[in-house]
Order: structure tokens, then C-alpha cells, then sequence
């Protein structure tokens, strides 16, 4: 029983970097597009069926459910080598296939009609799994379609799998350069509720940062979807290793979060890969070591998160897995670890213990790499909440104009009245306060006064 | 033989007398009348008990007859002598022609001596101061005139040069070794042919010794031919002080017993003096003290051979003295049988002088010159006196060390000489040697090698127990070093045949002992050659690697090792994860309730769940549950155990004892996983019920306290798990495989594995050292189970309260559903009141608990960080490093600052 993990992907966004993380994975455990094993893949140490089951023939499927409203991505796919690696079953496209309009509202209203659809798929996928661990969604925040029939389908599957765990790879919006999405931080604010409420832990993949990490990490000056994709398609491939490669610790989902997590609601994490480095060259100059990665792991200018340089707040980690992989001597870890607390490079949490948890991860042997050592690091900051702030700030701008409401307006959840933003809004400016809290040493008690307050009544 | 002259005398006296009488009238060439007193004398001859040559050849006597009449310068009386004696053989008329011939000899040569006897005879009282003086002195000047090889010398052919140094060993060798001047050649007796043909010396079957001896023979005729010259020389200068000859014993007498002596045997005036345990001569006989010096100095070769002999002899007879012993026996026995050839010589000389020195007191002998002669036998006799006195007692490698130093001896011939003998003696150990390297037989009745068996260990144990080194017998020319590599070269061979069941043939064996086996030598000739070391580096690493091969290829040690890493120490996640999840129910009921073949179920199960379905069926097979011994009050927990059988070779590494270590760490590992997984569960509770409760807000601080306390305590296991993860396995596991990649040979293996057991079980806490630690540590995992415990039960009435409040909701909108208003007042003051109770009783109990909790927890963690830095194993200082990476303890505990204030004033100096 492998502790399946079922992954949704969800709208254009969330299908584009869920066909990218498939591609990863299926070369990493030697499995052809069309989901046969390669015979080169001969050694039988990974885990392939946390991921992947095995139909009549053999051949491997992804536990995979793709969704969309509109059917161009999932055509893609479709007319790709891979078409034959799903499950038709699993694709599920929208009838009229006219999208949710960038809407969050629409989105979430379609995806309340098509409830029964979806999670027949759900169920029966759900079904097949012995052990059934939980859930990753892929999708994006900004959108119509990963963020209005995401949030639904987050808070569907708090009621139908209450303890099942829910992962979520959410892309955020790239805030540097306009968007074509004006309503981006209404469909932001929506989704964001969901995703402190309903999901167990959320792996923020800012689109800002990833940009920016392609142009001055990678030199591409106008990076494509697919590279983007593929940078966040490694950190997802090399987040689940430990699930994948078994070995003494880390082996489920659960217990890779549960110490990254100290208290459900902050369960943003952060991620950093290096060395990221498509240039074979760059590779050659460069000597990979534990401490090396570890170090780099460490500098804002690898994290896939743009968080802005406040000083005034001591934003701090609470913390911090590394996965490291490659050729490792593990007397480095604790040398590498022994100078980081020295130098001071991280600063922690002043409430509680913490520290740098280091994962030795085996690698795919079926996949050449540059690198001797690469690592990934998933860290909860409470700097993340700058990002919120940034979201709540634009939500603001745009609320305080009333502007795009009419969209909304039409859609059932907002036909009523707009209750659903303020809800929306109060439960991230919470989340951002929590963080904030979470930086002072008094977060051991907090909360314990409006409680006071209820006992007063 | 002395008795039958003597004897036939008395028979016809008549006939006997009258022809004596004739013949001292002849000899004297007096009237008949006048040569009564010569004739009486010649009678006491004949009657006296006379010791007679041992040749009883008329040939030789006549020979010898004529040569002292040609020494004498009687060229034509020698001529005639022959004329007659020709012609008394044609005509048979004496039938015992060579007593005539013999008592004639006698009769001329005794004359004179014969004289000396009666010291009374007035006639030589004025020679004795002359005697006494002269001699020595003349002997004294003499010897450098002597010393000069004689013109005959030339004489010899370069054939008989060169047979003599290369025929002849030992004693006799010496002068020829020292003339040849080439490198010390190999005698004869040190070919492989001949050395262990006989061990009790009795050498004629052999064919090497034949030639010897026909070698021996004709050098002592060469000898003779030498000798007689210097004689000649000699008693031609010594005739005009030969009247000096005083009273005393004459030299030739001394002469005579000291030969006696040489060969151990008292003489007439020399005796075995037992008090002071020396050949002493007789004090009431008048010799010079000097001389006496002399005979004494000569005389300990008398001594040491006796020493020698009577070792030899006991030795010999001895059964139990073994190879070793007895080859001791032979070399020196060889040695004696030189010696022994050289007294045949100096006696047959002694014989000549006798011979020749009819009328003459003076021998060819003189003391002086068997004091040269006998110079370097008695150091040879010295060297193996002393040989034999360091090996009383000893034997088989003992013996072979006591010899060997001697090895470095300075002298040169002392070195050739020891080097000989140990040679031969080492050979049995040789042979034993190449024998164990080769094959692995041990033929060694006698425990004299250096390798012993233990017969009654069985198979299992026989790595371990069964061979061992026998310190005592290890030769000092082995080091301690090649010994242990010698002992398992052999041991791995046993092994492989006994253990492993393998028969294949060594490669190159039949080749290699074709040429090791005649390099005795090269043992204890290491400082010149790495022979020895070679072959045995050479055999030590072929056959460790073939059983280190078979090892891994046969029964796949490094899989099984890898099963133990993965079962055993938890290494396979997910099967541990899974096995743990399928278990959790059982194992929480008292450890009686247990049944092993549920378990056995389950554990079959959890391997076709998980990964470990892929393994190799023959390690599955291994794969075994077993219960602890249980005592009162266990659960599940504490009994549980994995179990991997061991069977075969691969037990020599995974001995009991290493199960057993294994056992221990699972136990502590499986624990610490336990908590790891409940932690998970508390976790997972806490995440699922933060999203229920979340409609009960009075509980917030109690969630919020829940999630503290549990975020510490995962924090807490998660650090000690990835602490075990990579100082206790990661980091000893890479050292480990290091090692046996690299392992020359089992013994590298084991030791290897057993010191990745130690680091484990000592990091582990498991130690007696750790003990208080280990305790403490067990507190802190019994906390943990308390607050699941405490948290499920809070949960438990949290959501009964929120079932209460959505029951009561439900209700209340089916009323306002049907139509009703809302609710009964007595319904809405029940649940107000059920409200009120809950608030009252739940949150103000549960509060306080968890915060005893929470502070009791801390204060274990806060104690147990004390206990950790201050441990003397450094690598646990890792531990509290990684519990308190931020620092956060040390602020609250200044008991952990000095330590660490201490750590880094230590970096700093």
C-alpha cells in the first residue's frame, strides 16, 4: 500500500505545469510517453506506484485528473507523445468549452454544476488506491479556471476526504508587468481563502520570481511557458523524491510537512532549487558541494518567491527542509550545517525550536546531471506574507474602485451581495497577522486573548 | 686383538722363547749371553696388555714398516725388509705373518718410549729440565715455520681442491672454506634430497653420504701424504731435543688421551672430573702446568661434545619432541659426524707418528697443533654447545627462534654454521607452512607450529574459534604481522572448503608450491630478500579475495548486508512506514495477547504492499517477526521486533552476538519511528480538527496550545530522527561500505561490521554509559504518548460538543423548516446551559494540562540537552546541536550555555 498521492490539475496554468511534472517524473522513473517501462529501467528501488498505477497491460498511468473549462491545453496534451500516458477517463473538459472567462465566480459556478462529473472521476480514482494519502492541485491563483473551480473543488474535498491531506503547487501572479488579467487580485483574494482554509499546505510558486530567476539565473531574456513550467516542474519532481525513493525518513507526504508546518494556517512554503543551471558550461566551472547548495539555498535570489526586503519586520523562518541530492559524503551535512550556524545565515523563529532539516534524497539513475550535489529547499518564512499584503493592497485598489464587479455580479456565489470578498479579505488580512504574530517571541500565547475575551462573556 | 699375541705366547712359550731370544740377539747384535735383560723385556712386552692398532692387515704393517725405514733414511734396509717379506709370503711357513710383522714394528718403535716409561731409568733423568722447557718453547717457535703449507700441499690437484669444498660440510669444511675464499658453497647435506631421509644419523643407505664418505677417505689419504712430510720435518729438527724428554707423561701420551678425549672418552691420565664437571688431568701425574692449561683448554671439546651428544640422544629418543626437534637433532648430528670425521683423521695421524716414530720420542702431533687443529671445531663445538643450551626445553618455533638469534652473529662462520642449522630445522616448519597456505591442512602432531586448531569447534564458529595463533611458537623471523596473514590465508581456505562449500582448486597452487618448497631459508632471510613476503602477500591475497569473492557472488554478503540496513535498521521507509500502520492496532494490546503468527501475517502482508516486494526472495524468506521476552505491564511496543535469520557463511559476520546488537538497535529505532508516526498522527488530528472546531472559537488557544506543543515535539523527533538518520546510519553505514569495499581479507570485513555495530549502539544511546540518557529519552517518548493520548481524548469531546451544537442547529432549522419559531425555550436553555457546562468544565481542565504538559516536556527536553552536551562521545554533541539549532533551549537553560561558552573558547585556543 504506496500512499497514493492523486493529482488534480486544474485550468490552463495547472494542466501546462502538471504535463511538465509528468514528463519529469516518467523520465525519472523510466517510463516511455506511452507509459511502458523502458528496459533500461531495470532497477526496482523506486516507487513508482505512488504516482503511477498499472493497468491490465502493464503499462503505467499517472493517478492524474485533468480538468478544464476550455480545451486547448488538454489538446495539447492530447496531440503530445504523452497522449497515450493518461487515462482518458481522467480528462475531463468542459461541454461548451468556453472557459471561465479569467472569472474566479465563473469558474467556481461551473464547477458547482459539474460537481457531480468531477468527483465521479475523483471518487473512482480515490477508490482505486489502497491507502489513499491525498491530494496535489495544480493550478494557477490568477486565472478563472485553476482558481474559481480550484477553490470549489478544495472545499468539495475537505467534505468528501476530511482527513486526507490536500498539497497545492498554486501559481501566483506575476506582479512586475501588467496583466492581461485585470481582475487578477479579485480571483487572488477568492482563491487564497480557499487555500488557507481548505488546503494542508501550499507550495507558492510566484511567477514574478520565476521569471526573474529564468532572466538572471538562466539568462533567458523572454522566458516561455514551457520554461517557466519546467523550473517549477523540477521543484515539484524533486519535492516528491523522498516519496518516491524510499529511505529512512520522509517517506509520506505527511511527515515531509507536518514539521514544516507548526500550525495549520501557516502552511505557505516557499521553494529554492540549485543549481539552476541550463548551460553545461556554467556546470563545468562550478563545484557542487553540500555546503555550496545548502548556502545558495539560503540567498533570496534563488527562492522561487519574491518577497520584498523589509527591514523594519523580523520576518524569519520557521522552517526549513533541504532535499539534497546527488553524490553526498553525509559527514558534510553536519559541517554545512555547523557553518550556517555560525555565520548566522539563517534567522529563526523566536518562540519555539527550529532548525534546518536535511533530506538525503536518492536521484533517478536514468537522468544525467551536470550537478554532483543539487538541492531544493522548502521553507516556511513568514516573509510570504508580504505577499499576501501585496495581494490584499491591489484587492484593495480595485475594491475600493468597485471596478470588474459586474462579472462577478452575474455569477450565482455574488448574486446576493459581495459578502464573499469582505470573507475573503478578513480571513488572508488574519493569515498575514498570524505571520506577522508568528515573528515575536509572544506567539506561544497568541490568540489566547480573544479567547480570554470568550471566557469574559 | 691386543690379547692374542699374548695368548698364543702362552700356548708354545718354548717355541716363542726361543725365537724371541734369537731376535734380541739379532736386533741388539749381541752375544747371546749378554741380551737376558733384553729378552725379559721383550717378554713383558708380549705380555703386557698392549693396545694394538685396530689394523690387522699385514699389508699396511709391512708398508708401514718400510716407511720408517725410509724415513729413517734406511732406504736399502727398507729394500731388503721388502725382499724378505716377499719371500716370507711365498713361503707360508708363519701363518700369522702380520703379529710377527706388528711385534717387530712394535718392538722398534717402543723402544725409546718404552724407556721414557720407566722414569726411574737413570739413563734420561738429565733430560727433564730441557723437556720441559724446550718443548713448549720450541713448539712455540716453531709453529710459524710450520705454518706454511707444506711443498706438498702443491701436490694436490685443483679436482681434489674442489672436491673437498664442495663434498664436504661441517667440521672439515672449515679449512677448506677458508681457503676456497668464494662464497660459503652448499654442502651436500643441505639438498632437499637428503635431508629428511634419516633423523636417528645413520647415514650409510644414503647415497650422498657414500660419496661423502669415499671423499672423507681419500682426503685422509691425501693427509697422509701431507702429514708425514711435516712429520719428517718435525722430528728431524726435534731428534736433537729429543733426548731433553724429562719424566713426566710425554707429550705423546697426552697426545694420545686427549684424542681419547675429543671424542668424549676419559683417557689413561685425563679423567672426568665430576665435581667440577671438566676433563681434568690427573693431579698426581707430573705435568707442567702450562701444559696442563693446555690439555684443559683442549679438553673442552671433550666436554661440549659430551654436552651435544647426550643432547642428541635424549632428543632423539624423545617421541613428543616433534619435527622440528628432531631436525635439530639431525642438523647437529651432522655436525657431530664431521667432528667425528676429523678425530678419525687426527687419530689415523696420531697412528702415523706412532708409526713412524719407531725410536723417536717426539710425535708428529704435538699439543700445540692439535690446539690449532682442533681450534675451529671446538668454536663450532662452542657455537652448538650454546645452541643446544638455549633450546633446552624448547621446541618446534621456539626452538627455531632461539636459534635464529644466533643468526646475527658477527662471526661470519658462526653465521654460515647457524644459518645451516636453521635452515634444516625451519624446513618442517616450512613445509607445515606451505602445506596451511596452500591446502589449509595443519598437519602438526606435535604443536610446534604456530597455527592451532581446535578440533572441537564446529563449523559455525570456525572463522572466530577454531584457528588461532600460537604465540610461542611464532619464529621471531616472522613477524607478528605475517603470522596473522599466514594464520588466515589458511583459515580462509578451511573456511571456504568447511563453510562456504567450496571446492574450487586455488589457481596457481600447484605451480606456486612447486617453487616455494625449497626456500626454507627465505623465511628467516628477510632483511635480504622479500621472497618470503612475497609469496605469503601473494597467497594471503589471492585466496582472501577468492573467499571474499565467493562471499559476494555465492551468498551475496553485501545483499544481506543491505537487508540489514533496510529491515533491520528501518532503512526500507515504506515498508517500515507500512508494517507500522498494519501493526498499530495490534500492538497497542499487552504484549501476551500477541500472537506470533498474526504477526508473522502481517509482516507478510507489508511486504507485498510495499517495495519490499521487489527484494530478492531469499532475504524475504529471511525476514522473521519475533517477540521479546515479555514482561508484566508491556504492550505490543515494547516486544516487537523483526528478526532476520542468518544461516551459512554470512553467520561468520552476522554472528548472535551482532543479532543481537542488531535486535537492540532495531528496538531503539523502532521506538524512535513510533513516535515519529504517532507525532504524525497528532499532526494529521490537529490539521483535520483546526478545520472542524474551527466553529467553536472558545477552543482557539487550546488548539493553538495543542499545535505549540506539538510543533516542539515534532521538531523534537524529527531532529533525533534525522540524527540517527545521518551520524548513526548515514555516516557509519558510508564508513562501513567503504571498509568492505576495500577489505583485504574476511577479518577486515568483520571487523568493519563489527565496529559499524558499536558506533550504531553507541550513538544509539545504547551503551552503558548512555544509560541516563537513554532513560531520559524514554521519558520524553512517554510524554509524547501522553499528549496523544490527552489531545485525542480532548478532540474526542470537542467534536461531541460540536455534534451537540450542529445537532441542536439541525434542529433548529427543521423547526423554522416546518414552520415553527426557532426552538423551545427549554431546549434553547438545555443547550445554553450544555453550552456553559462545557466552556466551564472542558477549557479550564484541558488548559492547564496541556501546559503541565507543555512545561514538563520542555523541562525533559531542557534536561536531556544538559545530559547530551556533556557527554564525553562527541558525536552526540551532534544531537544537541541539531535539537537546539536556533539556540532556543540554550536561552532558557544556563546549564547548556557553559558547555557550549566552553566548545568554543576550546575552537578558539
Amino acid at each position: 500500500m504506496p500512499r497514493e498521492i492523486i493529482t488534480l490539475q486544474l485550468g490552463q496554468c495547472g494542466n501546462q505545469i502538471g504535463m511538465e511534472f509528468w514528463k519529469q517524473l516518467c523520465a525519472e522513473h523510466g517510463i516511455s510517453p506511452g507509459g511502458m517501462l523502458e528496459e533500461f529501467a531495470t532497477e526496482g528501488t523506486d516507487r513508482k506506484d505512488v504516482f503511477f498505477y498499472q493497468a491490465d497491460d502493464e503499462h503505467y498511468i499517472p493517478r492524474a485528473v485533468l480538468l478544464d473549462l476550455e480545451p486547448r491545453v488538454i489538446n495539447t496534451i492530447m496531440n503530445s507523445s504523452y497522449s497515450n500516458l493518461y487515462n482518458p477517463e481522467n480528462i475531463y473538459l468542459s461541454k461548451h468549452g468556453g472557459g471561465a472567462g479569467n472569472n474566479w465566480a465563473s469558474g467556481y459556478g461551473q464547477a458547482e454544476r459539474l460537481y457531480e462529473d468531477v468527483f465521479d472521476i475523483i471518487d473512482r480514482e480515490a477508490d482505486g488506491s489502497d491507502s489513499l494519502e491525498g491530494f496535489v492541485l495544480c493550478h494557477s491563483i490568477a486565472g478563472g479556471t485553476g482558481s474559481g473551480m480550484g477553490s470549489y473543488i478544495l472545499e468539495r474535498l475537505n467534505d468528501r476526504f476530511p482527513k486526507k491531506l490536500i498539497q497545492t503547487y498554486s501559481v501566483f501572479p506575476n506582479l512586475d508587468e501588467m496583466s492581461d488579467v485585470v481582475v487578477q487580485p479579485y480571483n487572488s483574494i477568492l482563491t487564497l481563502k480557499r487555500l488557507t482554509q481548505n488546503a494542508d499546505c501550499v507550495v507558492v510558486l510566484d511567477n514574478t520570481a520565476l521569471n526573474r530567476i529564468a532572466a538572471e539565473r538562466l539568462h533567458i531574456e523572454a522566458p516561455s511557458f514551457e520554461q517557466i513550467n519546467q523550473l517549477v516542474s523540477t521543484v515539484m519532481s524533486t519535492s516528491t523524491t523522498t516519496l518516491r525513493y524510499p529511505g529512512y525518513m520522509n517517506n509520506d507526504l505527511i511527515g515531509l510537512i507536518a514539521s514544516l508546518i507548526p500550525t495549520p494556517r501557516l502552511h505557505f512554503l516557499m521553494t529554492g532549487y540549485t543549481p539552476l543551471t541550463t548551460d553545461a558550461q556554467v556546470a563545468s566551472v562550478r563545484k557542487t558541494t553540500v555546503l555550496d547548495v545548502m548556502r545558495r539555498l539560503l540567498q533570496p535570489k534563488n527562492m522561487m518567491v519574491s518577497t520584498p526586503v523589509t527591514r523594519h519586520t523580523n520576518h524569519c523562518y520557521i522552517s526549513i527542509l533541504n532535499i539534497i541530492q546527488g553524490e553526498i559524503d553525509p559527514t558534510q551535512v553536519h559541517k554545512s550545517l555547523q557553518r550556517i550556524r555560525e555565520r548566522k545565515l539563517a534567522q529563526f523563529i523566536p518562540w519555539g525550536p527550529a532548525s534546518i532539516q536535511v533530506a538525503l534524497s536518492r536521484k533517478s539513475p536514468y537522468i544525467p546531471s551536470a550537478h554532483r550535489v543539487s538541492g531544493l529547499m522548502l521553507a516556511n518564512h513568514t516573509s510570504i506574507s508580504a505577499l499576501f499584503s501585496r495581494t490584499l493592497q491591489q484587492y484593495d485598489k480595485l475594491r475600493k474602485r468597485e471596478a470588474f464587479m459586474d462579472q462577478f455580479k452575474k455569477e450565482s456565489v455574488f448574486k446576493d451581495n459581495l459578502d464573499e470578498f469582505d470573507d475573503s479579505r478578513e480571513s488572508l488580512q488574519q493569515l498575514v497577522d498570524e505571520y506577522t504574530a508568528a515573528t515575536k517571541p509572544d506567539y506561544l500565547s497568541w490568540g489566547s486573548k480573544p479567547a480570554d475575551a470568550a471566557e469574559g462573556l | 686383538m691386543s690379547s692374542r699375541p699374548s695368548s698364543r705366547g702362552a700356548g708354545d712359550s718354548g717355541t716363542v722363547q726361543t725365537l724371541l731370544r734369537k731376535l734380541c740377539c739379532k736386533i741388539t747384535g749381541l752375544p747371546e749371553g749378554e741380551i737376558q735383560p733384553y729378552f725379559q723385556h721383550a717378554c713383558t712386552i708380549l705380555s703386557s696388555n698392549f693396545s694394538t692398532p685396530a689394523e690387522s692387515d699385514e699389508h699396511q704393517v709391512s708398508e708401514r714398516i718400510r716407511r720408517i725405514l725410509v724415513c729413517q733414511g734406511r732406504e736399502r734396509d727398507a729394500i731388503r725388509f721388502a725382499e724378505l717379506h716377499r719371500k716370507l709370503q711365498s713361503q707360508g711357513l708363519v701363518k700369522n705373518r702380520w703379529a710377527v710383522l706388528y711385534v717387530l714394528m712394535s718392538l722398534s718403535e717402543n723402544e725409546s718410549k718404552h724407556a721414557k716409561e720407566k722414569s726411574s731409568s737413570s739413563l734420561f733423568v738429565r733430560g727433564i729440565p730441557g723437556y720441559s722447557t724446550s718443548t713448549p718453547f720450541n713448539a712455540g717457535m716453531r709453529r710459524p715455520f710450520k705454518a706454511p703449507p707444506p711443498s706438498s700441499d702443491n701436490i694436490r690437484t685443483p679436482s681434489q681442491m674442489s672436491n673437498n669444498t664442495t663434498a664436504s660440510s661441517g667440521i672439515s669444511s672449515i679449512h677448506s672454506d677458508v681457503r676456497s675464499d668464494g662464497p660459503t658453497p652448499v654442502p651436500q647435506s643441505f639438498l632437499p634430497s637428503t635431508t629428511f631421509v634419516s633423523m636417528d644419523g645413520e647415514r650409510s643407505h644414503k647415497h650422498g653420504t657414500m660419496s661423502r664418505f669415499a671423499d672423507a677417505l681419500s682426503k685422509t689419504g691425501s693427509d697422509n701424504a701431507i702429514v708425514p712430510r711435516a712429520g719428517r720435518n718435525q722430528t728431524g729438527m726435534m731428534k736433537s731435543q729429543g733426548d731433553n724428554t724429562s719424566f713426566e707423561i710425554p707429550e705423546r701420551e697426552l697426545v694420545r688421551d686427549l684424542v681419547f678425549i675429543l671424542q668424549g672418552i676419559e683417557g689413561k691420565w685425563i679423567k672426568f672430573d665430576v665435581t667440577k664437571d671438566a676433563y681434568k688431568a690427573d693431579k698426581q701425574v707430573g705435568i707442567p702446568q702450562a701444559v696442563r692449561l693446555l690439555v684443559s683448554g683442549l679438553s673442552e671439546c671433550g666436554w661440549l661434545l659430551n654436552k651435544v651428544k647426550n643432547y642428541v640422544e635424549t632428543r632423539s629418543a624423545d617421541k613428543t619432541f616433534g619435527l622440528v626437534g628432531q631436525s635439530f637433532c639431525a642438523a647437529l648430528h651432522q655436525e657431530l659426524t664431521e667432528y667425528y670425521r676429523l678425530i678419525a683423521v687426527l687419530e689415523s695421524q696420531l697412528q702415523e707418528d706412532i708409526d713412524q716414530g719407531i725410536g723417536m720420542n717426539v710425535s708428529g702431533i704435538s699439543l700445540r697443533r692439535l690446539l690449532v687443529w682442533t681450534f675451529d671445531p671446538l668454536d663450532r663445538l662452542k657455537k652448538l654447545a650454546a645452541l643446544v643450551d638455549i633450546c633446552k626445553g624448547k621446541k618446534g618455533g621456539a626452538l627455531a627462534s632461539a636459534i635464529y638469534s644466533y643468526l646475527r652473529h658477527g662471526d661470519p662462520f658462526t653465521r654460515s654454521l647457524v644459518k645451516h642449522i636453521l635452515t634444516m630445522v625451519s624446513q618442517p616448519i616450512y613445509a607445515t607452512l606451505l602445506r596451511w597456505i596452500y591446502d589449509g591442512e595443519l598437519e602438526d602432531i606435535h604443536d610446534e607450529f604456530f597455527v592451532a586448531s581446535d578440533p572441537t569447534v564446529r563449523n559455525d564458529r570456525l572463522w572466530h574459534d577454531k584457528y588461532s595463533l600460537r604465540k610461542s611458537m611464532i619464529p621471531t623471523f616472522i613477524t607478528t604481522d605475517q603470522a596473522r596473514r599466514i594464520l588466515l590465508t589458511g583459515k580462509s581456505i578451511n573456511y571456504l572448503r568447511q563453510v562456504c562449500l567450496d571446492r574450487s582448486p586455488i589457481k596457481g597452487r600447484e605451480a606456486a608450491i612447486k617453487v616455494d618448497t625449497s626456500h626454507a631459508e627465505w623465511m628467516f632471510t628477510q632483511d635480504l630478500s622479500n621472497n618470503f613476503l612475497n609469496m605469503i602477500d601473494r597467497v594471503y591475497k589471492e585466496t582472501s579475495r577468492h573467499l571474499l569473492d565467493v562471499l559476494h557472488s555465492k551468498y551475496k554478503f553485501m545483499d544481506h548486508l543491505k537487508a540489514m540496513r533496510r529491515y533491520l535498521l528501518l532503512g526500507q521507509g515504506d515498508f517500515i512506514r507500512h508494517l507500522m500502520d498494519l501493526l498499530e492496532e495490534d500492538l497497542a494490546k499487552p504484549a501476551s495477547t500477541l500472537y506470533l503468527h498474526n504477526l508473522t501475517g502481517i509482516l507478510e502482508t507489508a511486504i507485498r504492499g510495499t517495495n519490499a516486494q521487489f527484494d530478492d526472495l531469499d532475504i524475504l524468506k529471511r525476514l522473521d517477526v519475533r517477540l521479546l521476552e515479555v514482561s508484566p505491564g508491556d504492550t505490543g511496543w515494547d516486544v516487537f521486533s523483526l528478526d532476520y535469520h542468518v544461516d551459512g557463511p554470512i553467520r561468520t559476520v552476522f554472528t548472535p552476538e551482532c543479532m543481537i546488537m542488531y535486535l537492540r538497535v532495531f528496538n531503539f529505532l523502532w521506538r524512535a519511528k513510533r513516535m515519529e508516526y504517532v507525532l504524525a498522527l497528532i499532526w494529521k488530528n490537529q490539521i483535520f480538527n483546526a478545520k472542524l472546531l474551527k466553529s467553536i472559537p472558545e477552543l482557539s488557544t487550546i488548539l493553538h496550545q495543542c499545535h505549540m506543543l506539538g510543533s516542539e515535539m515534532v521538531h523534537f523527533i524529527q531532529q533525533t530522527q534525522y540524527y540517527i538518520s545521518f551520524e548513526v546510519l548515514e555516516c557509519s553505514w558510508h564508513e562501513l561500505l567503504n571498509k568492505v569495499k576495500e577489505a583485504e581479507d574476511l577479518d577486515c570485513v568483520i571487523a568493519a561490521h563489527e565496529t559499524f555495530l558499536d558506533t550504531v549502539i553507541t550513538r544509539c544511546l545504547l551503551d552503558e554509559q548512555s544509560r541516563g540518557i537513554l532513560t531520559q529519552l524514554r521519558t520524553i517518548f512517554d510524554l509524547i504518548i501522553g499528549f496523544q493520548q490527552a489531545q485525542d481524548s480532548f478532540y474526542q469531546t470537542a467534536q461531541q460538543e460540536l455534534m451537540a451544537r450542529q445537532h441542536f442547529a439541525k434542529l433548529q432549522k427543521q423547526r423554522s423548516d416546518q414552520g415553527d419559531w426557532g426552538l423551545t425555550e427549554e431546549l434553547e436553555e438545555e443547550e445554553r446551559k450544555r453550552r456553559i457546562e462545557f466552556l466551564k468544565t472542558v477549557i479550564p481542565t484541558t488548559r492547564p494540562k496541556f501546559a503541565v504538559l507543555a512545561q514538563s516536556f520542555q523541562d525533559m527536553v531542557q534536561q536531556f540537552l544538559v545530559m547530551v552536551t556533556s557527554h564525553q562521545d562527541v558525536s552526540l554533541r551532534f544531537l544537541s546541536f541539531r535539537l537546539d539549532f536556533n539556540e532556543h533551549y540554550k536561552g532558557r537553560e544556563p546549564k547548556l550555555q557553559s558547555p557550549a561558552n566552553y566548545q568554543r573558547m576550546k575552537k578558539l585556543t
